[in-house]
């Protein structure tokens, strides 16, 4: 059967990570896997809306979930970020059926009575990670027979990003404790897995601008941990990691005064580069650390 | 035949021959049914060696005692049976919890600790009470009750990614604690708790990484905690702060075009003088193409709706916040 999902590729992917979102369309089409436009989709709080009020927060989590409801199909993100906030968002509305109600009303009052249907959530949606669709329902064998260029010459650190793993009451798919979700689809594309310390720590972005010299003290930290394992490059299914790891790689380096240059991949990209893609169909000129190391030329 | 299982257990004694460096030491340990990490510490510290040093009193997950790093995750070794955890990683490896000051083997100084206990009061400071004294419903307990169940045992700073790289950040198990008093209704320090951990290495330093509640054993979930603390900060309007501005930055973002405009909220995060400092970064990220445009920033479509949501709620908030008085 055909996979279809509601395509919710987060605020980053439109603007700063445009290259995760573009890569994700082409592997997406080469693999058969219909992703379905939400071109009404908010923003899903980016983790910062719980911030200054709950229940606004709910409410606009449950019209994205309502719209896809609507479509028929689960979500698919490529945001760890959006991954977390969205499940974390419809646990409580699920475990909570007065709560759901409540936001349901007061959705229902936000929404202008013209529009064509009211929107309402019945909680029947779940929110995917590209990563847990590659390992779980398209699976890894199937993504392993797509293969043309094996990435047989790389050394990958999987880094999953805080919110692809936790909170796993909310999240359930991969196990925060001992994780194999990334190790597995590095291998599934012919890549040599690089284990570290820090593959399942933080990347430091949350306080960027509020602590920066913690969030740059921690994205060094995590660099230089792959590094020294013997990485070529590391790899992220989360945008905002992509961010700290690839954006402020520079100042990560003037921070411990040592020179780092990790090229840092999507994990879509990882993927388009084992399905043949080039370098810019990838966009992988966008990124501020070149890829040129690990590409095997 | 019992399972003999090895334990490989990092050492570390200042006063020992091996001096100021840790080392592993391994322990095979015969594996009785159901057997926690702690019944087999205290079986090796009886049988193979009693200078094995660790915290340990109730063995019943109560006091807190006995968190350790069991397979890189801090865990009440009492509560943490080793059959499950050794066919998961195939490896025993313990240590003392990371992000302290290691004494000797599993004990680690809390003086930091109890020390950012002190920070946040751990007390409560009563306001006047109301004629006829206090009445608590079930509601006002269930807004603090997580946050009660604390035992201290640290597992979460432990875990914590702040303050693994900043040792003055608050930290999970006194922002727990914070909010056990500023949720409670009785409490008449409200602000100003809440505007002594707005400050730098406050609550807006939490990286939101989540470790705390995914390792707390009492699911006290500090990180919702520090969720709640920041909510009724921005609504005792303490929000002169970057973190505060940040959380408002994307609220007014999501209001104006549906999205996170990441430009805009930086500017707004910083402030006018900050931002300049970021310029010759930003014309770096320019050149990759990586600058979303500040002024031509698409909006979502229906973005009406988002707008009425938004609207619905303020009122609502509003009746809330008179009700509360």
């Amino acid at each position: 059967m055909a996979l279809n999902y509601a395509y919710y590729p987060g605020c980053a992917s439109q603007e700063i990570t445009k290259e995760a979102n573009k890569t994700t369309r082409k592997v997406a089409k080469i693999l058969g896997i219909g992703l379905h436009e939400m071109p009404d989709a908010n923003c899903c709080g980016a983790g910062l809306m719980t911030d200054y009020d709950r229940k606004l927060w709910l409410t606009l989590n449950a019209r994205i979930f309502a719209q896809a409801e609507a479509m028929g199909m689960d979500i698919m993100t490529i945001c760890s970020t959006c991954l977390m906030v969205m499940n974390t968002a419809n646990k409580e509305l699920r475990d909570d059926p007065v709560l759901l109600k409540e936001v349901n009303d007061l959705m229902a009052k936000g929404v202008a009575k013209g529009s064509e249907a009211a929107l309402c959530y019945s909680g029947k949606v779940e929110i995917k990670q590209l990563l847990w669709v590659l390992a779980g329902e398209y699976g890894l064998e199937k993504l392993k027979a797509k293969v043309k260029r094996p990435l047989s010459w790389l050394k990958a650190a999987p880094f999953y990003g805080c919110h692809t793993l936790r909170p796993s009451d909310a999240l359930g798919f991969d196990d925060p404790e001992k994780p194999w979700s990334l190790e597995a689809v590095i291998k599934a594309l012919g890549g040599e897995v690089v284990d570290y310390k820090g593959k399942t720590r933080c990347c430091g972005f949350q306080v960027d601008l509020v602590a920066p010299d913690t969030a740059v003290s921690m994205t060094a930290k995590r660099l230089l941990d792959a590094k020294d394992m013997g990485a070529d490059c590391m790899v992220t299914p989360c945008p905002f990691c992509h961010i700290n790891l690839d954006n402020y790689q520079g100042m990560a380096e003037k921070k411990v005064a040592r020179k780092i240059s990790l090229p840092i991949f999507h994990l879509p990209q990882l993927v388009g580069l084992a399905l043949g893609l080039n370098e810019a169909e990838m966009g992988l000129d966008r990124h501020m650390v070149s890829p040129e190391s690990a590409l095997n030329k | 035949m019992r399972q003999v299982i090895k334990f490989k257990i990092k050492r570390f004694d200042p006063m020992g021959a091996e001096g100021n460096a840790p080392y592993w030491q391994a322990y095979n340990v015969k594996l009785d049914h159901g057997m926690t990490v702690l019944e087999a510490l205290l079986k090796i510290e009886k049988n193979d060696d009693p200078t094995l040093s660790f915290r340990r009193s109730c063995r019943s997950a109560i006091c807190g005692s006995c968190a350790i790093m069991i397979n890189g995750t801090s865990k009440l070794a009492c509560h943490t049976q080793i059959a499950p955890e050794f066919e998961k990683h195939g490896e025993m490896v313990i240590g003392p919890l990371d992000n302290y000051q290691v004494l000797k083997d599993m004990i680690v100084d809390f003086t930091p600790f109890w020390m950012k206990m002190e920070r946040v009061k751990p007390y409560l400071v009563p306001k006047k009470e109301p004629k006829g004294g206090w009445v608590i419903t079930n509601e006002d307990t269930k807004v603090i009750d997580a946050s009660q169940k604390c035992i201290m045992c640290g597992s979460c700073n432990g875990a914590c990614n702040s303050q693994e790289i900043d040792e003055g950040y608050i930290g999970p198990s006194a922002s727990a604690k914070a909010w056990r008093f500023v949720g409670d209704i009785r409490e008449g320090d409200k602000r100003l708790r809440l505007d002594r951990i707005s400050q730098e290495h406050g609550i807006w330093d939490c990286v939101r990484c989540v470790s705390c509640t995914e390792v707390c054993p009492k699911d006290v979930a500090p990180m919702t905690a520090i969720e709640k603390l920041r909510e009724e900060a921005l609504a005792e309007g303490l929000d002169d702060n970057p973190g505060a501005k940040h959380a408002l930055a994307l609220v007014d973002s999501v209001k104006r075009v549906g999205r996170l405009d990441e430009a805009t909220m930086t500017f707004k995060t910083l402030g006018f003088l900050r931002s300049l400092g970021m310029i010759p970064f930003g014309l770096k990220m320019q050149m990759h193409g990586k600058m979303p445009h500040p002024i031509l920033f698409p909006a979502i479509g229906k973005l009406d709706e988002v707008r009425g949501i938004y609207k619905a709620r303020e009122r609502q908030r509003k009746n809330e916040r008179k009700k509360k008085g």
